[in-house]
């Protein structure tokens, strides 16, 4: 069976739910305390301004001590992102310390959405677009938020 | 050579069998006849008048042992002390009798000397001699010095006849005819070294001795030789010169060629010299000598065993029995004696041959006995649990005592009943035995008055019998006196059920009459009514009022505090006897006169005792001039821990019998150890009666005991033991189903410990080369040579079970276990390089970090942040806080945790929050240390100070940060408190940081996990930790203080006054929460029922022993339940050592007393198991 929730995750649950960070919301399942349904609005003034990103969030076992892992259920255009909805973030990766929490993970989610970096990529196609035709990319990720991120 | 011994075969005989002999002596049936005619004889009645008279008025006054020491004046040095050691009271006429000498020579003139006087004359034997009664006529005493008896006889006299065979060794004709008188003669011509006795140097191989009798003619030509069955007793007779023989030839063949059997008449006569002690060797265990002077004892030993077998074997061969003979004696058989020497002689021949393959080893007899040789074969654990039963079978209808008024403890009832019986045993038995008369190892013999031809033999006058003992070999013309027996005993009970307690009640209740007179007056009657003595420096005063207490050098302090806490105030006088307070001179301090200020209890150790006996064996045994210990004697002297003698060849237990009081008694709550010569040992400290006598009690229970006769041998322990000892135990339950002392409930659990990586690292080295070394020594059979290695080898992997450290230090070893083993230690280990960097990694870790790297706003943070979440865990505050290199603060754990897996997965490790590389070894622990004057007045969770005080003292402190010791980094108090802070956080606190050891032991950080656990809890409850290495104490003390628990050590090291400060702050102090105490130093007698933990830190070879000092916590005057904690680390030896201890193998014995090869066979196949 499942060992007992560790007092960490019980903690970091109750905050999220008591001190809500704006545009950004974590719902953990019912039957499952360490898989979250993430919300992530896109940052005012970016090209994701206005679309709501839905992400999943799940928390290994040997958390924190290991990332969480988490994805973008919403097609996103974003050099950083690959279809499947992956990340290339570098806190999630070996700058993962265990004094980060889920909710700083998000902010630096919502960040790198506000600021792609094309030299980074994880989608080739999306990065060389960014670099060899900024406003175009720009133009596509608006195109691509207003079609899949939809408010409401 | 043989042939000159042993008689050559015979090619033909005439007679089959000896016993059909026809010259048998016809005479010998008629030889005990009564000689009635002598005892109306009017000088005999005259004298024994005469000397009854005399003797009166002292009947009541004098004790057996003064008169056991005045007679045994012969040998001037030992008598002397002897008497000096044994004055009673009354002693006028035989210290006068000792003063003007006469006693000294005896001479006829002499044959009234005053010193007889002294003797004690039991009433009934006093009537009887006056009406000249023949069993007891004549005389009273019996014999080691020549008393006036032995004026009267001349120098040997008529016993017996008997018929023996002898063969020639001469041809020719008209050598010898029947009636002729032929000499028996012991000649050395082949041996250069004379095997009788004086100065006799025996040759190792003692089966080849020289017991050749030959018989000469008139011109002094050997004829023949003494068969060898009769040669054999014959010798030591002629030797020891005890009989002469006269010969006369009953048969011979008319033309004699060599090797043809004659028959002679031998009459045997007893020499007077036989009848002097002085003549005969001391038997060694011969209570009459002082131990003081004890010679070469196993020469002297076996001389006396051939005299036994000789005097035995004489009496039955010309048929004298005895004609009277002690009860309790009588009901053992006297065969017994043959049966012991045989045992003997066998056990000698094994002995003789072990010896002879030991090259280099000096002969038997001229070394030394040594503390740790013991003797005798152990008990089985089930023949000990018989023995017991039956010494348990305590009446609950027992009647009690009431203590005296100026006791003032609450007795239990059958603390009430030991009294009472102590009480019996130390007045009533004066009465019963005044009944007795004749000594009881003593036999009374009817000097026969008709010889082998039926002539009456001439008459002496007053001497019509004679007397021997035939366990001592000692032979006596005058009258074996009944000697008072011990006035004492044995107080057996349990551990834990207040045999110190019983043992003052009765100090307090039954005082000399000296005493109590000089209670009531104030003065000393009985000094009055006795004469003021010549002061002697030699001389031994009585101490009326005193007790002596000897006691193991850890009981002393309690014996003194017990003894203040059980006696109204000013009605007991204690002295510990110990260090400078030795400087008081016993004699002046304890006289009879100084009896109103005499101490009552006198306190000392087994230590002191020991050095002041050698002290006054250097002096030529000058007791008095000492002012010592030996130069008192006391009303009453008490062994605690009585065991500490039972090996009866130690210095200490020959000490302690050296010590003169009227009442003895020893207290241990196991009489028998795990031999029945421990008994021995207490039973001659007692001074019973026959049972004292080593000779005795090897013929009735050694000897049946190791010829596998246990039953018998077990049955006569028990009639010993029975009216001797008082044992209850402390599962024993009233009739009613009640337990005698309701202990609070007791739980053993034992703490898995799993080492650490590096810990088994090490510990898998050490085990696989102990194992290394098993099997190649088992393959090449040299287990026994090399046994000190691998004894060595196991104990370092015990060692490792606690820190892999210990096993570094050879001191350490040196200091557990036996010197050779530590020898060979260093030469296996010295050049041990992988162990060596195995063991590196446990050294870098100590000392702390240099103060100086540190800023005040570091610590600032790292305060701050103590009361913060983890950010790892988010445990808040955060538990056990440490902090990295870059001042980062998080769990211990969970910093660690997260070095760890940062380790695993090949990366450099970071900190967690800035990212910085980390070291694992830059991690510190922070130490709080709370205030010692804020805990002891408040307890733990103390409440507020108050804030102004607290905010001055915050300020003073943080000023003196700088100037803390090199502990303390950096001084500061917490924030000033804010109004969510726990009461807690309020306390002024200082802190340090200390490196987090990550490769310390397991055990140490699990015992501290309890320990912390238990401050949590329950702040005031106190442990005790056990171990048997002192160096692993000395490694739990700084773990101890790094995690802030105050803690007192008691080790073997420690003098008795720092000993006794340790208890008493153990016990006083609140804040005290931990002794660590070292097995053996603890294990024994300590009272720490102020505790209710046991750690046990290391597993012992036997659980008895761990059990011991459990029930040091686990006792009398426990109030709460006990639980013990047993560390054990998994998969280790010592998983392995509680098996063995479960299967009771090493129950009897413990390692350290392993002394000869069969022992140590048996543990081979303990090692076996031990490195499966």
């Amino acid at each position: 069976m499942t060992a007992p929730l560790p007092k960490r995750i019980i903690k970091e649950t109750e905050r999220l739910q008591s001190e809500p960070v704006p545009g950004i919301s974590a719902q953990p399942h019912d039957d499952n305390a360490r898989y979250f349904d993430v919300m992530v609005e896109g940052p005012g003034g970016s090209c994701y301004e206005d679309g709501e990103f839905k992400l999943e969030l799940f928390l290994p076992d040997d958390y924190p001590m290991c990332p969480p892992r988490i994805r973008f259920l919403t097609r996103i255009y974003h050099p950083n992102i690959d279809r499947l909805g992956r990340i290339c973030l570098d806190v999630l990766k070996n700058n993962w310390s265990p004094a980060l929490q889920i909710r700083t993970i998000l902010l630096s989610i919502q960040a790198l959405l506000g600021a792609p970096n094309p030299e980074d990529p994880l989608n080739e196609a999306v990065a060389k677009q960014w670099k060899e035709n900024q406003p175009e990319a720009i133009r596509t990720a608006r195109e691509w938020t207003r079609l899949y991120a939809k408010k409401g | 050579m043989a042939d000159i011994q042993e008689r050559p075969h015979k090619k033909r005989r005439f007679f089959v069998d000896d016993d059909q002999s026809p010259v048998r002596n016809p005479t010998l049936s008629t030889e005990a006849s009564l000689p009635d005619e002598i005892d109306s004889a009017p000088e005999a009645q005259a004298y024994a008048a005469d000397t009854a008279e005399d003797r009166r008025p002292e009947t009541d006054t004098f004790d057996a042992d003064t008169f056991r020491a005045v007679v045994g004046g012969e040998v001037p040095d030992v008598a002397l002390r002897s008497l000096q050691g044994r004055f009673g009271t009354n002693l006028e006429q035989a210290i006068n009798a000792y003063f003007d000498g006469s006693w000294k020579t005896p001479s006829p003139q002499k044959l009234k000397a005053p010193v007889q006087s002294g003797f004690k004359f039991p009433n009934g034997l006093k009537k009887e001699a006056s009406n000249g009664t023949p069993q007891t006529n004549g005389t009273s005493s019996k014999a080691p010095s020549p008393p006036p008896a032995l004026n009267f006889m001349s120098s040997k006299r008529y016993i017996g006849a008997l018929g023996v065979a002898g063969w020639t060794t001469r041809s020719g004709s008209n050598l010898l005819k029947p009636g002729d008188v032929v000499n028996i003669e012991r000649t050395k011509q082949q041996a250069p070294q004379k095997p009788g006795r004086g100065g006799k140097v025996r040759t190792p191989m003692r089966r080849t001795q020289d017991v050749i009798v030959r018989f000469t003619n008139a011109k002094g030509d050997e004829i023949g030789r003494l068969e060898k069955d009769n040669a054999n007793w014959i010798s030591t007779l002629v030797d020891q010169k005890v009989c002469s023989f006269e010969g006369y030839c009953i048969f011979a063949p008319e033309r004699i060629r060599t090797n043809d059997t004659v028959y002679l008449q031998l009459r045997c006569f007893l020499l007077k010299q036989a009848f002097e002690a002085s003549n005969f060797i001391k038997p060694m265990e011969n209570n009459r000598e002082t131990g003081i002077f004890e010679a070469k004892e196993s020469t002297d030993e076996r001389d006396l065993r051939l005299r036994q077998i000789a005097l035995v074997k004489l009496f039955s061969e010309i048929n004298l029995q005895p004609s009277k003979i002690n009860e309790t004696t009588a009901r053992h058989k006297r065969e017994g004696i043959l049966q012991a020497a045989e045992v003997a002689e066998q056990y000698e021949q094994v002995e003789a041959t072990q010896k002879a393959k030991k090259s280099g080893t000096p002969p038997e007899g001229s070394s030394p006995p040594s503390e740790e040789n013991e003797e005798g074969e152990e008990l089985e654990q089930d023949q000990l649990d018989t023995l017991y039963k039956k010494a348990q079978s305590f009446d609950f209808d027992t009647p009690v005592a009431e203590p005296a008024e100026t006791f003032v403890m609450d007795l239990r009832k059958y603390q009430k009943q030991a009294l009472h019986w102590m009480l019996n045993k130390e007045t009533s038995q004066q009465d019963q035995h005044k009944e007795q008369s004749m000594h009881p190892l003593w036999e009374e013999y009817l000097w026969p008055t008709k010889d082998a031809e039926d002539k009456d033999l001439p008459a002496v006058v007053s001497q019509a019998c004679f007397y021997i003992n035939p366990y001592s070999g000692e032979m006596s013309l005058d009258f074996p006196v009944q000697e008072q027996s011990c006035l004492g005993g044995v107080l057996a009970d349990e551990m834990g059920l207040g045999k110190t307690i019983e043992m003052l009640s009765l100090i307090h209740t039954h005082t000399s009459p000296e005493q109590q007179a000089a209670v009531s007056n104030g003065t000393l009657d009985s000094v009055n009514s006795l004469p003021r003595l010549p002061k002697s420096s030699s001389q031994v005063e009585a101490a009326p009022a005193t007790t002596l207490v000897v006691a193991p050098m850890s009981l002393l302090a309690q014996w003194a505090s017990e003894a203040q806490k059980a006696s109204k105030e000013g009605t007991l006088k204690v002295l510990v006897y110990y260090g400078s307070e030795k400087s008081a001179n016993l004699q002046t301090l304890c006289c009879g006169a100084n009896a109103t200020t005499a101490p009552n209890v006198i306190i000392t150790s087994y230590g002191v005792v020991l050095s002041e006996f050698n002290a006054v064996a250097a002096q030529g045994g000058n007791r008095g001039s000492h002012g010592g210990l030996f130069s008192v004697d006391y009303w009453r002297i008490i062994l605690d821990e009585a065991h500490m003698i039972k090996n009866r060849q130690s210095k200490t237990a020959k000490a302690c019998y050296e010590l003169a009081a009227t009442h003895r008694w020893v207290l241990t709550g196991t009489p028998i150890v795990n031999r029945l010569e421990d008994l021995f040992s207490l039973v001659r400290f007692l001074r019973v009666e026959p049972w004292a006598n080593f000779s005795f009690w090897k013929t009735f229970i050694t000897a049946p005991f190791e010829k596998g006769d246990f039953v018998r041998a077990l049955d006569v322990v028990q009639t010993v033991l029975e009216p001797l000892v008082l044992r209850r135990t402390k599962d024993m339950k009233t009739p009613d189903g009640e337990a005698l002392v309701p202990l609070p409930p007791r739980t053993i659990d034992i703490e898995r410990v799993q080492l650490s990586v590096p810990e088994r690292e090490v510990y898998n080295h050490i085990f696989a080369r102990a194992k290394r070394t098993f099997t190649a020594n088992v393959e090449a059979g040299t287990v026994m040579k090399s046994y000190t290695t691998i004894f060595a080898q196991i104990l370092r992997l015990r060692q490792s079970c606690c820190h892999p450290i210990l096993t570094r230090n050879k001191a350490i070893v040196a200091e557990e276990e036996a010197a050779e083993a530590a020898v060979d230690m260093a030469n296996g280990f010295a050049d041990d390089m992988d162990l060596a960097s195995l063991l590196e990694r446990f050294e870098a870790d100590e000392g702390e970090q240099d103060a100086s790297k540190f800023g005040a706003h570091v610590l600032k943070q790292i305060q701050d942040e103590a009361e913060m979440e983890c950010p790892i865990c988010a445990e808040e505050p955060m538990e056990e806080q440490a902090v990295t290199g870059c001042w980062h603060s998080a769990c211990k754990k969970c910093l660690l945790d997260y070095i760890e897996h940062q380790t695993a997965k090949n990366e450099v490790p970071r900190c967690f929050n800035c990212r910085e590389p980390i070291n694992a070894r830059d991690v510190f622990e922070v130490v709080r240390h709370e205030e010692e004057d804020a805990e002891d007045e408040q307890g733990v969770d103390g409440s507020l100070l108050a804030t102004s005080a607290l905010t001055a003292a915050m300020d003073v402190d943080s000023e003196a940060g700088e100037d803390e010791d090199e502990d303390e980094l950096y001084g500061s108090t917490q924030p000033p408190p804010k109004s969510s802070a726990t009461p807690k956080t309020n306390q002024h606190q200082r802190i340090s940081l200390r490196r987090v050891n990550q490769l310390s032991s397991a055990k140490i950080t699990t015992l501290l996990t309890q320990l912390r656990r238990l401050k949590k809890t329950s702040p005031l409850t106190k442990s005790v930790v056990f171990s048997q290495f002192t160096s692993f104490l000395d490694l739990l003390g700084p773990a101890l203080t790094s995690s802030n628990i105050t803690f007192l050590r008691f080790d073997g090291s420690m003098a008795q006054k720092e000993r006794a400060r340790v208890l008493t702050e153990f016990a006083a102090r609140p804040k005290v929460t931990v002794l660590l105490l070292s097995l053996r130093a603890g294990g024994v007698g300590l009272n720490l029922t102020c505790a209710s933990r046991v750690f046990m830190m290391d597993p012992w070879w036997s659980f008895a022993v761990e059990a011991q000092a459990i029930d040091r916590v686990h006792r009398m005057g426990q109030a709460e339940a006990v639980k013990v904690v047993r560390f054990v680390v998994e998969g280790s030896i010592e998983e392995k050592m509680l098996k063995v201890q479960e299967r009771k193998k090493f129950i009897a014995s413990s390692l350290g007393m392993m002394s000869d090869e069969e022992k140590k066979m048996q543990r081979i196949e303990d090692i076996k198991e031990l490195l499966s």
